[in-house]
Order: structure tokens, then sequence, then C-alpha cells
């Protein structure tokens, strides 16, 4: 019996995974009726007649059973921790597949047991959605000759007058009636109904305990007698059990077997349309994808599923190989060209911060410029606009004309010509700058060049680039050195300084064309088997003598706004 | 020179607080008794390396003679450090130090991270400026406080390294919006070089510091 019992307990657990007690209630019934609802589904389409009479039962059932037996399901819920009762039940569980094979000759039992399902169902079910409830429990009916039928309506009817408000009464009564008259024939036929519940391996310990707690509130509610025919014929069907409240969870399960059929049925049909869909709109999908492209043979191919191109390992690993070896190049390459990267040099050498610096300075005192030219009234402001004007002018770079390069003394050396020009141009200016960075620069610069250290063409490049990058930077810092001091300069003359800025800034920028043609003569001089690879070299080299001219001339506008702030 | 981060410092105070030598001593370890009056402006780069990342700190070097300071004024703007340094063999640099935190409060973002900085330590002697006095008013105004010594070394890169901490810790916090550059920080270029195969035998990464793409 013991063993039987878990046993019962797992295949049920394995057939109702679900851990909703109420849900395994439900279709642990249903299984015991499985068949019934097949075959009730089957006729539900011959029996229009049968349905309408059932629909009365089920109306008078609605009257008074409705709230009846919700209230049991609330009982249901009250603790009732009976154990022992609740593996007897297990088995009780199981009664309807025997039911089933008993009814053709049992019409009476049948029909109750039937009925009661039919109530619980209709009334279950009611409330949320009544008219497919009256719908779906009668194929359980139709299977039932009519006769039958009127019967148990007749019953149904009076059982409900005669109860009044306890007509949920009759059918619990009756049920347990049944139970305590079965009682005495169980016994002999405990043997017997085992095997039966072994086969049919429905008796989940959820379920059990549902009938139990109803039977037991049923127990405290009433102690009415109700047919005993019903009651004698159950325990020869089912598996039966010592226990009275055993029995009565029979009937109780019936009364599930109705919901569950209809939920089966309402589920069935919402597969099968959810399934409809899902193949709809799988069909849709194929359609729209092979749109243009029959057998999806393109956008196989361009994902690469083609059978055509199957990639060969040795082949793919034979291009990883050559990938990376080309991406080492290429990364070999990027680093030196980063190390001659004239954007970088001229960072590394301060260049950038200085025209940051510059630009900070110059935006400044655009401002005060502005506020300014605001504060007068419209006939000073003209006046400002044009002295700003032709302080503009005035740094506007003057045409290429070679007659300024008034050649040094004879008797200077390179950089020290280039020390007195810049000295020379910068003399109106009224500051003291100091030229010594940039001098020494070029001091090395033709250092090296004499050098036996510029002997390949690569190394002599990037030397270039990067004195092009220093001197630049050297040069933006005498704007911004000058910008500086002019602002706290305390007696200005525009004129004169701005002369003297474009004056350094012709200055500077020979210096940077000066600096190129040095580094492209030793380029052009050195023996080279790559012709190529030295104009490009020497390309690169005036590439970055015009980029440094820009540097000098953006510097040199950025100081502009200082140039005219002495003047206004 | 690849950075994760490069972070814009100024150093503020009185002239002779000793300034250009707390920057000298950090960038080039060495000190120079003798220095030149700082025009405007100058600066000093190095590499640090904070939580493994490489970080450049490129610091401004204020001047701090009052004829300059309305143009070091508009210097402040984008700092995402200070280290605001008094002499504290010389009250006087200390008394200033209010008018100092008020420029640089007023002209500087409001994340900006301030190092309080009481130089000449090594002078203990001369002291006129008590460390603890130091310590409140850097307590009042919610900076940080170190004695240095750029003589000796004493602090000087704890000085600039914690304050180089104080703003990655604002970074990782989201206080400090890295892709404004009015914050300070930048993004170093090596971000610009991780993509691999791309431009092969190109020109290399774009500008270091100058801010977008070539």
């Amino acid at each position: 019996m013991a063993t039987s019992d878990s046993e019962d307990f797992e295949s049920a657990d394995e057939g109702h995974g679900s851990p909703d007690k109420k849900q395994r209630k439900k279709r642990l019934s249903s299984s015991n009726y499985s068949d019934n609802a097949l075959e009730t589904e089957q006729k539900v389409s011959n029996t229009p007649k049968e349905s309408s009479n059932v629909k009365h039962v089920e109306d008078k059932v609605k009257e008074t059973d409705g709230w009846d037996d919700f209230e049991i399901d609330d009982n249901e819920a009250e603790p009732a921790p009976v154990k022992s009762n609740a593996e007897k039940q297990n088995k009780i569980e199981d009664k309807p597949s025997n039911v089933k094979e008993s009814k053709k000759s049992q019409d009476t039992g049948w029909d109750d047991f039937d009925d009661w399902g039919e109530d619980d169902t209709s009334t279950n079910v009611q409330k949320p959605e009544p008219k497919p409830v009256q719908a779906k429990p009668q194929p359980a009916q139709s299977q039932k000759p009519e006769p039958n039928i009127q019967e148990v309506t007749d019953r149904l009817a009076a059982a409900s007058t005669g109860g009044g408000g306890w007509g949920w009464g009759w059918s619990v009564d009756s049920l347990l009636s049944s139970a305590t008259a079965g009682i005495s024939t169980i016994t002999s036929q405990v043997s017997q109904g085992i095997s039966t519940v072994l086969e049919t391996g429905i008796g989940a310990p959820d379920p059990e305990e549902l009938a139990r707690r109803s039977v037991k509130t049923n127990e405290t509610k009433t102690d009415r007698s109700a047919p005993a025919p019903e009651a004698d014929k159950r325990p020869e069907t089912g598996s039966e059990q010592e226990a009275s409240a055993g029995d009565a969870a029979f009937p109780f399960g019936s009364l599930l077997s109705g919901v569950t059929k209809f939920v089966e049925t309402t589920g069935t049909k919402v597969i099968h349309g959810g399934l409809d869909t899902l193949e709809t709109i799988g069909k849709k999908t194929m359609e729209v994808l092979q749109d243009g492209d029959p057998g999806l043979a393109k956008k196989r191919a361009m994902l690469g599923l083609g059978a055509g191109d199957k990639p060969v390992l040795s082949q793919v690993l034979r291009e990883a190989k050559a990938k990376a070896e080309e991406e080492d190049k290429v990364r070999e390459e990027k680093r030196e060209a980063k190390e001659v990267h004239y954007e970088n040099l001229f960072d590394d050498f301060e260049g950038l911060v200085h025209l940051e610096a510059l630009e900070m300075l110059s935006r400044q005192v655009s401002m005060r410029i502005e506020e300014r030219i605001r504060s007068v009234d419209l006939e000073k402001r003209q006046d400002i606009k044009e002295t700003l004007q032709q302080v503009a002018e005035l740094c506007e770079m003057p045409e290429e004309d070679d007659d300024y390069e008034e050649s040094p003394s004879e008797d200077l050396s390179k950089p020290d010509a280039f020390h007195e020009r810049l000295q020379t141009a910068t003399q109106d200016l009224g500051l003291k700058l100091q030229f010594q960075a940039l001098v020494k620069q070029y001091t090395e610069v033709l250092t090296y060049l004499s050098s036996p250290e510029a002997d390949s063409v690569k190394s002599v490049y990037k030397r270039g680039v990067s004195s092009l990058a220093q001197g630049t930077a050297l040069s933006v810092e005498q704007y911004h050195k000058a910008a500086e001091m002019l602002l706290v300069k305390t007696r200005r003359s525009t004129a004169d300084e701005a002369d003297a800025l474009t004056q350094m800034t012709v200055v500077l920028t020979k210096h940077i064309s000066e600096l190129a043609t040095l580094f492209t003569e030793k380029l052009n001089a050195l023996p080279s088997d790559n012709k190529e690879q030295v104009n490009t070299y020497i390309t690169n080299i005036f590439l970055e003598a015009g980029n440094s001219s820009t540097y000098i001339q953006n510097a040199f506008q950025l100081a502009l706004p200082i140039l005219q702030i002495g003047a206004v | 020179m690849a950075y994760a981060y490069l972070f814009k410092y100024i150093i503020i105070g009185d002239t002779g607080v000793g300034k250009s030598c707390l920057l000298l001593q950090f960038t080039d370890k060495r000190f120079q008794p003798v220095h030149d009056l700082t025009i405007g402006v100058e600066f000093g780069a190095r590499m640090i390396t904070i939580d493994g990342k490489q970080i450049k700190l490129q610091i401004w070097d204020t001047a701090g003679q009052e004829a300059f300071r309305s143009i070091t004024r508009s210097y402040y703007r984008g700092a995402a450090g200070a280290l605001l340094v008094y002499d504290i063999t010389r009250r006087d640099t200390f008394n200033h130090l209010t008018t100092w935190l008020e420029d640089a409060r007023q002209h500087s973002n409001s994340n900006m991270v301030i190092m309080l900085i009481g130089n000449k330590s090594d002078l203990e002697s001369r002291r006129e400026v008590k460390k603890e006095e130091g310590e409140a008013f850097a307590r009042e105004h919610g900076l940080v406080f170190m004695e240095t010594s750029a003589k000796t070394a004493a602090n000087v890169e704890e000085a600039f390294i914690n304050t180089a901490k104080e703003i990655y810790e604002k970074i990782q916090e989201g206080v400090f919006d890295i892709n404004n550059e009015a914050n300070g920080i930048k993004i170093g270029p090596q971000h610009s070089t991780a993509g691999g195969a791309s431009g092969a035998g190109g020109a290399g990464a774009g500008g270091a510091a100058g801010g977008g793409c070539c």
C-alpha cells in the first residue's frame, strides 16, 4: 500500500509538473476523464438537443450552487492536516478511470457522477465567463441518454428547492453518504483497486489533500443522508479506501473534471489558434525573405553559407598568418610614422600649449575690445572699428620681396645672422624677447647636418620633421610671450608693434623655409638607392614646412587683438 | 607619449613662493635656487601612472607678479587641478591665499581640485606660518593640504600625484565629463590608435592634444 502510494505520487508529479496546487488538482481530475472528454468532444456536434436540456440543468444548478462551490473552494484552503488520509485519498482520485469501465453497465452511478461534474463546472467556471461554460460542459452530458439527464435535472431541482440556502449541501451530502455507505464494501475490494490505481498512475498528493479538506469541512457542516444507491456503486468501481474522507474525494475530483475539460478545450483552442498564428508568421517571414531571392540563394551567399565557398582550414590558417604579418608591418610603420609625426612633435615641443594659451589670451582680449565698442556711443564706435581695421591692415603679410633680405655681414655665422635679423625686426616692439632658444636650435640643426650622424636618408628626414616642429613651437612661443608682455606693457605704440611683429613673422617663416631647404638639400646629397623614397621624404619636408608657416601665421593672427587693444 | 588622459594643472600663488621651482623639481627632478621671473605662463609636462593608466600632467606655471594677474586669470579656464602655493617663511603669502582662492574659484570650473601647498618646508628656522594654520585653512575651504620643499623634493611628487588621483577619482565618479575639454581633461591619442589595421601606413594617430582629429 505504502509503496504504491508513493509511486502514485511520483507518476502524478511527472504528469503534472505544475507547482500550483489548484492547477494540479484540476489537471489531475481532468486526466481521470481524459477519455470522456475526447469522446464528448466528438459528440458535441451531434447532440444539440441534449445540450439544450443540459442547459436547463445548469441553469438550475447555477442559481443555487454557484457560490456554494466557491465556499468549498475556500474551505479547501483551510488547514486540515491529516496526512494519512491524504495518502489514501490519493487512490480515490483514480476511481474515475474505473468508473469509466463500469459506466456502461451502471448507468445511474455514472449519471450521478457526471452530474456532479457538470454542476461544478457550470458553477465554478460560470462567474468569470458564463457563455463558454455553458457550451463546453455540454459534451459531458451529451454522452448520457436524455432520460437520465432529465432525471438528474429533476433531482437537482428538488435539491435546490428543498435544500434552500444549503442546496449545495445536497451534492456534498450525497458524497458523504455514499462514502460512508461505501466503507463496508470497500475493504473487500481493496486489492482489486490497487492494480487499477497503479495503472492509472494518478494520485498526486495535492488533489487528495484538496479532497480531504473539502470532505472535512463537509462533515462538520452537515450529516444529512443522501441517495444510498449511488454510494453503493462507487466503492465497486473505484479503488476503495477505508476512510470515508477518501471516498468523498472522488466526487470532488469529478467536480473538477468538468472545469478541467473546459479549461482543456479552451486551452486546446487557444494553442491551436496560437500555432496557426505562428505558422502564418513563419510563412510570411519566408515569403518576405524570399522576395526577389528565390531559394534564398543570395542571402545564403551573403552569409557565407553557400556550399561552394566552404573554407579549408589550412587556407584559413595561412590567411590568418599573412594577415597577422601584415598587421605587424602596418603597426611598425605606424609607430615609425608617429615618431616623425609633425603634430605630435609640435605638441612635445610645447608648441600646441603655447598656441592654446595664446588663443585664450586672444579670445579674452577680443571680448574686452567688443565690450569697449559696446560701451561707447555710435560715433566713437565707428572710430574704434576703423582703428581696429587699420591695425589689422598693418599686420598683413608683405608680398614676397627679397630686397628685405639684406645680406647679413659676412663675418656672422648663420645662427648669429638669424638672431640679428630677429632682433632688428622686433626692435620697435619695445620688449625683451628671448630668441636664444631659436638660435640655439638653429645652431644644433646646422651642426647635425654637417656631422657624420646625418648619414642616412631616414634619420635626416626624421630630424628634419622634428626640427621643423621644434622651430615652429619656439616661434609660436615668441608670439605668446610677446602677447603677454604687450598686455602688461604700460605704454603702447600699436603701429610700431604691429610692424615689428609682422617683420618677425617674415623672419620666422623665412627661417622655417631655410630649415626645410637645409634638410632637403642634405637628403638630395645623401647617396640612396631608393630615389622614390627620398623624393617622398623631400615632399614631406616641404609639406611640413608649409604647415609650420601656417602655424606661425596663425599665431600672428591670434596676437592681432592684443595689438589692437593697445590702440583703442 | 601615449597617454590615457591629459590633466591640465595650474600653479598659482604669490611671486617668489617657489611655483616654478616646484614644477622644475617635479618635471626635471632638480632644484634651481635662482629662477627668472616667470612671464605670463610657462609650461611643464610629466607622465604619471594612476590605476595602471598613463596620465600626462600638463602644468601651467603662472606668473605670481601682480602685473600679470589679469593675464594669468585667463589661463585658469579649463584646469582640472590647481596647486595653490604659499611660502611658510612669508606670512603675507599665506594671507593672500583667500584672494588667490577667490580668483581661482571664479575663473575655473567648480570641479577643479585645489591642493594647498606650504612650500619651503626645508626652511624650518624661518617658518612664519605654522603647519596647523595651513591645515585649518585647507579644512575651512575644502582643499587638500601639504607642506613641500622644492629644494629637498619633499612631498613634491605627492602633491602633484595626489591631486591627479583626486581628479582621477572624480572622473571615475562621473563628476568630470572627460569629453568636455573645459574640465581640463583630454583623452589621450592612444584611443585613436587602438583601431588596429585601419589606415595602413597612414600618418598615424591624430594630433595628440590638439583636440579632434588632424
